[in-house]
């Protein structure tokens, strides 16, 4: 299978979120009815998401820092 | 009545480790939580056979991959047969399908894990409740 090094290869990380939300939920409640178990799991999904994101921006902004600005500030 | 396997606690609990390790999911179908383990089996064997697709068996690497092997093998069984037949080199695999296969495949092994020690817990506790302590 070809997968490219590109920002779209990031994709790949949400079916992988979703499993770990369905399973961490799935050991968790004290019995599954369909409806509360997707909206628990879409819940722990979009955390695990916002997480990411937010991980993702200070790692670009220290990744700026340090190859734009630093240089500049050390002349 | 002769005793059965339930009635021996550390037999009763074993037994349940090794089904949920054998097939996911296994486990809380032996402890008739049947949602449960279907929820369990699909989520976890379809995050590995898509690590298998993007990557092919190749991703099941004991010799050059180890600590993802460990993880791998988690899933099942099945993996160790898995990692003798691609041992061969006949499923080379490089790049991003390599890591994503590996992440993907590890990954369900270590949820796995999470599921065995949670049915061995459920065990334990049907055990216990079961005789009133």
């Amino acid at each position: 299978m070809q997968i490219d090094t590109n920002p779209a290869s990031m994709l790949w990380l949400l079916p992988l979120v979703a499993s770990i939300a369905i399973v961490y939920k799935a050991t968790k409640v004290r019995t599954i009815r369909p409806r509360s178990f997707i909206r628990e799991c879409a819940i722990l999904f979009g955390s695990i998401m916002v997480f990411i994101i937010v991980a993702a921006l200070i790692l670009y902004a220290v990744a700026w820092l340090v190859t734009q600005q630093l240089p500049n500030i050390l002349g | 009545m002769p005793p059965s396997w339930k009635d021996n606690h550390a037999l009763f609990l074993i037994v349940v480790g090794l089904f949920a390790w054998l097939v996911p999911g296994a486990g809380h179908f032996a402890l008739d939580e049947r949602r449960r383990a279907g929820v369990i089996f699909v989520a976890i064997v379809l995050t590995f056979l898509i690590g298998l697709y993007v990557g092919s068996i190749g991703v099941i690497d004991p010799v050059g991959a180890k600590s993802w092997y460990a993880a791998q093998i988690m899933n099942s069984p099945v993996v160790f047969l898995l990692g003798r037949v691609s041992t061969g080199g006949d499923y080379p695999v490089y790049g991003r399908p390599n890591e994503i296969g590996q992440i993907y495949t590890s990954i369900a092994g270590l949820l796995n894990l999470l599921c065995i020690v949670n049915a061995i817990y459920m065990a334990h506790l049907q055990a216990v409740e079961g005789t009133g302590d």
